[in-house]
């Protein structure tokens, strides 16, 4: 596999492009942090329910928020980001929203 | 001891309480209301609490104490329970503008619909029987999500105002503390909330 920091250094040396562009295009990406009150099982059984992941996806994606501290959960366009986003608020979930980095 | 939640073969769940647990309960949605639906979004530069919003009822409950604790007397310039019940979508300061736009629309949204549970949470206590010695309601899919919902609020509503860690070790507190009350019902709602979700993903 190739180092994906290569790739865009070439890519900017090589073919310098309007960034605006890029960033436009970049998806964004819905990360749930960590906090001390929501219940570990709750994490697991909203998302579930939001995004219909499997039992083992909603888990290993609990434990991460548990562990290191966050994780991203979905990614697409800006509104889709924004609705998710949304969404998690409701169920109580510390959710935030960002563009992907390359 | 009896369960506290099965569920039926319709879907529904059917929620064995003590009295006591009911009476908590039912103090809920008033504990929560005015911190949920204050008159500006959280991102106002000005508190959208004035202190004595969150001031206990002449009847408070064990849970108001330590919410109203959160608030202090001179006022906080933004409400730590607020924010936490109503986070930021963007935590880009460049996103400004998207992050208002985006408060504007689902900002009353939220509050609509947490507003909705404790409704919804009342009326389906409203419906509770004596049974067994306990209280017996049996809770529709929409209840369900709605006392998820409630129990959920409330419990990161105290968990701020408690300042709650993850660490079970640093929430011991004497039971002269101010802050005992508010923890022991913090507590019961997890206890409540967990057997609720395990019910739920069985």
């Amino acid at each position: 596999m190739t180092s994906p920091g290569t790739v865009t250094e070439e890519t900017v040396v090589e073919e310098p492009v309007d960034e605006d562009k890029i960033m436009g295009e970049l998806p964004w990406i819905v990360i749930v942090w960590n906090d001390p009150v929501n219940l570990m099982s709750y994490v697991v059984y909203v998302f579930q329910k939001l995004f219909g992941y499997s039992r083992q996806k909603a888990t290993k994606l609990m434990l991460d928020v548990h562990h290191k501290g966050k994780a991203v959960v979905s990614h697409g366009t800006r509104e889709k980001a924004e609705a998710d986003v949304a969404r998690l608020h409701a169920h109580g979930l510390w959710a935030t929203m960002e563009r992907e980095t390359l | 001891m009896t369960t506290t939640f099965r569920r039926t073969r319709r879907g529904e769940v059917v929620a064995h309480l003590h009295p006591e647990e009911v009476s908590l309960l039912r103090r809920l949605p008033d504990d929560l209301r005015p911190v949920i639906d204050a008159p500006s979004p959280p991102t106002a530069a000005v508190d959208p609490l004035a202190p004595d919003a969150l001031a206990p009822e002449p009847e408070a409950s064990a849970a108001d104490p330590s919410l109203g604790a959160a608030h202090g007397a001179d006022g906080p310039a933004t409400d730590p329970i607020r924010e936490r019940l109503f986070p930021r979508a963007y935590l880009d300061p460049t996103e400004e503008e998207s992050e208002v736009d985006w408060q504007a629309i689902v900002h009353p949204e939220l509050v609509r619909s947490k507003l909705e549970a404790l409704s919804l949470l009342s009326a389906s206590l409203d419906r509770a029987r004596a049974k067994g010695g306990g209280v017996e309601v049996v809770l529709s899919p929409e209840e369900v999500e709605a006392w998820l919902g409630a129990l959920n609020d409330a419990r990161l509503a105290l968990g701020v105002a408690l300042d709650i860690s993850e660490d079970p070790a640093e929430q011991v507190v004497a039971p002269d503390d101010p802050g005992a009350p508010g923890l022991a019902v913090y507590t019961w709602l997890t206890g409540l909330q967990g057997e609720l979700i395990d019910v739920l993903l069985d």
